[in-house]
């Protein structure tokens, strides 16, 4: 392996372990040393900080971390992403596909939604984020501009379900169904659930959430 | 159609001494489908204490369980001090936004008085109406939300669980603000002639891990029941989602019955702590309480009860949380008249052949 290899596979493995570790100015640092060595940003994105996010997403499976861990570890990727983004080469994430996700309406809870919304953005999709509280059509209207691959429907409560199957209803008036999946998420939600309002998928947490995109998105 | 033999105060205290009931303690957790009950929107109970009342009260005399909880949200502590909620026309409330957005702003926050400040006084004007027209048949218990899920309204969930890792003395202080509204608010409940029922949403494994839970929920709950058993009352707690690794923490706290959710397993509660707290639950609320049928939700209600009858501590058949407001009524009643065909002593038999 050469001199310059080695660097990089270092410090893509030092800055996957500064997301793990929660370290947000470790990962900054790092992401700074890359740029001045003039690694790829992308290779550093892809093998460094999503690594890490993949690896926290572990840990989070196997319940070594919880939702705190997983936010902190969120918070470093970030700050690694910011130093590493503007050093992007223009076509590259190009192909990626786009997600429009959002609570629906009635409800504020977030927390689940954004940690899909984060595991989904480190796995490579480009995420359209409505945030919370927002009516069936915005998601269907915001789908239809950015020509999104999946609209994802996040709730906590009961009372907002029926909201998930009228964006379904509305896509179907308006002829555009089989343009996008569907996928539904939260407390409330079973695959029985998703089933019924025929939502392409469910998931059960961020971890599934992303083998989901990427089972929808296969081939397409 | 099997009926009643007793009422609840009746057999819940004879279950709690051993003695024959006519049937296991039932209490399909009644939100705000106490609303449809008596035909009123849900918003229309913002601040109406007299109509709480009524719609718990007439919940109750329709379905027959053992418990009234006065209920609305879990958002009204944190609301009288300051958290905004939203009040949609026909649904249940949620948070609009949290009293604080930043750590530096703590200092502005102040415990509530219960009788002045929010939709504190008017819950517990129902509490009172309640205990007049029915105390002398069935507990009437008021919704209490616990430090730790109070404190993600204070200042917004993610930002409480951030600073967990982050600043946890800010944690600290936000629980123990916390803390000092829902003693206030439990000694109010109390004097009504009430118990508090205590939920804790946000302290669910299912958020936080048990190493937290031990340091932010555990010290907090250990001291509000405490002061709740040092009133001769007993306490039940519920917390959402995935619990099994805090359930020796809720014992520990000092906790009677713990309600559980339908991510935890009621087998496994009863073997590992059914020896040292009543059990409750754990029928699922969305899944088959509001979109299975009244055959659901029998077989539910027999699988609970195959499992958990013979908890040492005792057994209360329950959803696993508050049910949806929309939930059938047919539903509700299924599982009551479920128990009540059980019987009691609850005879394996009857549970392998479906009754």
């Amino acid at each position: 392996m050469s001199g310059i290899n080695q660097l990089k596979e270092k410090l893509y493995r030092e800055l996957s372990d500064a997301v793990v570790e929660m370290d947000e100015e470790r990962a900054a640092g790092i992401a700074n040393i890359i740029v001045q060595n003039g690694i790829d940003a992308y290779e550093a994105i892809e093998k460094g900080l999503a690594e890490g996010m993949h690896r926290a997403g572990q840990l989070f499976e196997e319940e070594e971390y919880f939702i705190p861990e997983l936010l902190v570890c969120s918070d470093a990727m970030y700050a690694g992403l910011d130093v590493l983004k503007p050093h992007l080469k223009v076509n590259e994430g190009e192909k990626s596909h786009k997600v429009v996700i959002g609570v629906v309406e009635g409800d504020t809870h977030d927390i689940g939604k954004n940690l899909v919304k984060i595991m989904l953005e480190t796995s490579g999709f480009e995420l359209i984020d409505l945030g919370r509280d927002i009516p069936p059509q915005m998601f269907v209207d915001t789908a239809r501009e950015v020509g999104a691959s999946i609209i994802a429907l996040s709730t906590l409560m009961t009372t907002t379900m029926d909201g998930m199957e009228q964006v379904i209803k509305l896509l179907d008036e308006q002829n555009v169904r089989e343009r996008f999946k569907v996928v539904v998420g939260g407390g409330p939600i079973s695959q029985g659930f998703a089933n019924k309002i025929k939502a392409d998928g469910y998931a059960v947490n961020a971890a599934e959430a992303v083998k989901l995109a990427r089972a929808l998105t296969r081939g397409a | 159609m099997v009926v009643d033999q007793m009422t609840p105060i009746e057999r819940i205290s004879r279950y709690n001494r051993g003695e024959p009931v006519d049937r296991l303690p039932c209490v399909p957790i009644v939100g705000n489908t106490a609303a449809r009950v008596i035909g009123v929107r849900v918003s229309q109970l913002r601040g109406n204490g007299e109509l709480i009342a009524r719609a718990h009260i007439e919940a109750y005399r329709l379905f027959g369980y053992d418990i009234i909880r006065v209920f609305t949200d879990l958002y009204t502590q944190a609301e009288a001090m300051g958290a905004r909620v939203h009040y949609p026309l026909d649904q249940t409330a949620y948070l609009e936004s949290p009293a604080i957005n930043d750590a530096s702003e703590i200092d502005r926050l102040q415990p509530a008085d219960p009788y002045k400040d929010g939709n504190l006084p008017h819950h517990l004007e129902a509490m009172k109406i309640a205990i007049d027209e029915v105390g002398r048949e069935v507990a009437v218990t008021g919704a209490l939300t616990c430090p730790f899920t109070n404190a993600s309204l204070l200042i917004g969930t993610e930002n409480l669980v951030r600073l967990t890792l982050k600043n946890p003395e800010a944690v600290h202080r936000l629980c123990e603000l916390s803390l000092e509204t829902n003693l206030r608010y439990a000694r109010a409940i109390i004097d009504a002639g009430c118990t508090p029922s205590l939920t804790d949403a946000m302290s669910s494994s299912t958020v936080i891990s048990p190493k937290q839970f031990q340091e932010f929920s555990f010290p907090y709950l250990k001291r509000l029941i405490d002061y709740i058993h040092s009133r001769g009352k007993t306490v039940t707690m519920h917390i959402c989602g995935k619990t099994s690794k805090v359930w020796d923490m809720m014992v520990a706290a000092g906790a009677d019955c713990i309600s559980i959710d339908n991510d935890a397993d009621l087998l496994e509660a009863k073997h590992r702590v059914g020896g040292r707290v009543r059990l409750m639950g754990n029928v699922k609320p969305s899944e088959v309480m509001l979109q299975g049928t009244p055959c659901d939700v029998r077989k539910a209600v027999i699988e609970c009860v195959r499992k958990a009858h013979d908890n040492p501590r005792g057994y209360i058949v329950a959803s696993g949380c508050s049910l949806p407001t929309e939930t059938p009524f047919a539903n509700i009643h299924a599982m009551l008249d479920t128990v009540r065909e059980l019987g009691f002593p609850v005879s394996v038999e009857a549970l392998e052949r479906g009754i």
